[in-house]
């Protein structure tokens, strides 16, 4: 075992985590405008070119983003690991992924085979450079526990997912699209949805959600085995998906069920936490929890249905389930990071966490949200609401912008104006 | 005999415990949570005195490491008993705003410095420390809070 693993120097600078999470929002502000200026029926075709400039800018811009930051910030609490030169690392790819995620959007729309051939090259290029050195990172660690697992599984189905999406995001430069990338754009979006972050966001909550709720802890047999048995349930799809289409629902059940097990865990262990308090946060995870049960029905009973639907499960999966739970992360993280580096520094009169950022504003950010998703659903069958649904998540993620920037203007103004004695000469470097 | 890891551990569980008592009765009125607050202060105070004075100690002697992780986690107690003071403050300012903000941050820092501690300190101490092991406990059970 590393002895210096636990070191003062060992957090990531706040720099690092926070251009992720800030930037974050601004993809889905724009996934939202995208989706205010097309028309619907376009929008309801899975493969249509703007169909799939809007789902990455959901989920590579706002879902890749926050998880690349969290990541960051997680894997040295979690893991203990250090991640090779993370300051230098995570300021480029930042620049190479917004770069990349701009270039794809750009690309696909006004179909500029170039500008995809850079989206394809900064897109892997930047993925890479952060996963592959937390993938080495985590080699080192000794004591593997149920959440490093999960996280070292979730970073494989990622670099997979990614690989296989540089190579369909080619097709647009080549120009040649065929059955394979079809069947091969399944397994990507399969992967990345339930591999990297579905299985990520299992680890995360066996480890934060007994210990930041005070709530009961997950069963041993769930712990230990439901990673394994998804990854499993994973690749047995697409095994089916490639040479069996006919049976692909029964790897589709098997994977459902115990993520569905998961979701109801995630329900009742917040039913019998000890912590009275039910902030936002709360919420967002039950959110999550509902959309999640309903996702994973809709998406097996959706194969009988010759996956007429998937759309409308997509948003459902990703608009509901996932980002929810990033979205209530946000509110946690960000105050408390600012907070944390403030106070390692010596500022001792700091505002809490709760008040540097707007609850009120915070509540109406939750509830435009959940509007937002509900309505995206619905105008799969009464298209004229959908304006009002990308109205909405434009104004929702514009004020979780607001509140996540509030914070971040607190910690410049402390270092800027000094407001008690400071104490930086004894600084331990976090 | 339990080990290093499994008393310290379960220790950080019964603090949550008193954590979570403390909110509960805090929740219907600050004024009465005075009592409760004050016993997880204590508990915590007993932990980080059991890691500081016995453990970290023993930690440090053996494996001549003082700058490292121990010195963290001795920072992050301070930036722990800092918050705690805060508590304290706004109870008797009759603050529940500023309570439940206090709760909420120190909440977070203590459970991912809990996590580093379980992930890695304990189980790096009890490899180092093993043989010592029911005597290092021992000491930390019988240990008088200064």
């Amino acid at each position: 075992m590393e002895l210096a693993g636990l070191s003062t120097d060992q957090a990531p600078p706040i720099s690092a985590p926070l251009r992720f999470f800030l930037t974050a929002p601004f993809f889905a502000i724009l996934a939202g405008i995208l989706i205010l200026l097309s028309d619907s029926s376009t929008l309801f075709s899975r493969y249509s070119i703007e169909s799939i400039a809007i789902t990455h800018a959901i989920t590579i811009g706002f879902l890749g983003f926050v998880m690349l930051g969290a990541l960051m910030q997680m894997l040295p609490v979690l893991a203990g690991v250090k991640i090779y030169k993370i300051k230098t690392i995570t300021l480029y790819s930042h620049i190479i992924l917004v770069l990349g995620v701009v270039f794809m959007v750009y690309g696909l729309y006004f179909s500029e085979p170039f500008i995809n051939l850079l989206a394809a090259i900064f897109l892997v290029f930047g993925f890479l450079t952060l996963l592959i050195p937390m993938l080495v990172a985590l080699k080192d660690v000794n004591n593997f526990s149920p959440t490093v697992k999960a996280i070292n599984t979730s970073l494989i189905f990622a670099i997979i997912s990614i690989l296989i999406g540089g190579y369909l995001l080619f097709g647009y430069f080549t120009g040649t699209i065929t059955h394979i990338h079809l069947i091969v754009a399944d397994i990507h979006s399969v992967w990345a949805i339930f591999g990297f972050v579905g299985i990520l966001i299992i680890g995360v909550a066996f480890q934060v959600i007994p210990m930041f709720y005070v709530a009961p802890r997950f069963k041993p047999f769930c712990k230990r085995r439901v990673v394994h048995i998804i990854s499993a349930g994973l690749l047995v799809w697409a095994f089916l998906n490639i040479f069996f289409p006919e049976y692909e629902y029964i790897a589709k059940t098997w994977v459902s069920l115990f993520f569905f097990a998961f979701a109801s865990a995630v329900w009742v262990k917040l039913n019998n936490r000890r912590r009275p308090t039910s902030d936002v946060t709360v919420w967002y995870w039950r959110t999550s929890s509902i959309f999640m049960c309903i996702g994973f029905f809709a998406w097996v009973f959706n194969s009988y249905l010759d996956d007429a639907y998937i759309v409308i499960i997509s948003v459902i999966i990703g608009g509901g389930f996932i980002l929810s739970i990033m979205i209530g992360m946000l509110y946690k993280i960000v105050p408390f990071l600012v907070w944390f580096h403030l106070n390692a520094k010596g500022y001792m009169s700091i505002p809490t966490m709760n008040e540097m950022t707007n609850k009120k504003i915070s509540i109406a950010q939750f509830i435009l949200y959940l509007l937002s998703v509900v309505g995206f659903i619905f105008s799969y069958f009464y298209p004229a609401i959908l304006v009002y649904s990308a109205l909405s998540f434009i104004i929702s993620m514009v004020l979780l912008e607001y509140n996540i920037i509030k914070p971040v203007l607190v910690y410049i103004k402390t270092i800027k104006t000094k407001p008690d004695f400071d104490m930086s000469a004894f600084d331990m470097k976090v | 005999m339990s080990t290093i890891k499994e008393y310290l551990t379960n220790d950080h569980r019964n603090c949550d415990e008193l954590f979570a008592s403390m909110e509960e009765v805090a929740n219907t009125s600050l004024q009465t949570a005075k009592e409760v607050t004050q016993k997880f202060i204590d508990a915590s105070e007993r932990h980080f005195q059991m890691e500081e004075r016995v453990m970290f100690a023993e930690f440090e002697q053996k494996t001549g490491m003082t700058q490292g992780p121990t010195a963290m986690m001795r920072h992050e107690h301070e930036q722990m008993r800092g918050l705690m003071k805060q508590l304290i403050d706004a109870i008797e300012e009759d603050n529940k705003d500023k309570f439940f903000g206090t709760t909420e941050t120190l909440m977070i820092l203590l459970q991912q410095h809990n996590m580093k501690e379980e992930q890695m300190l304990y189980t790096m101490a009890q490899q180092h420390l093993s043989a010592e092991s029911n005597r290092i406990v021992d000491m930390m059970d019988s240990m008088i809070v200064e």
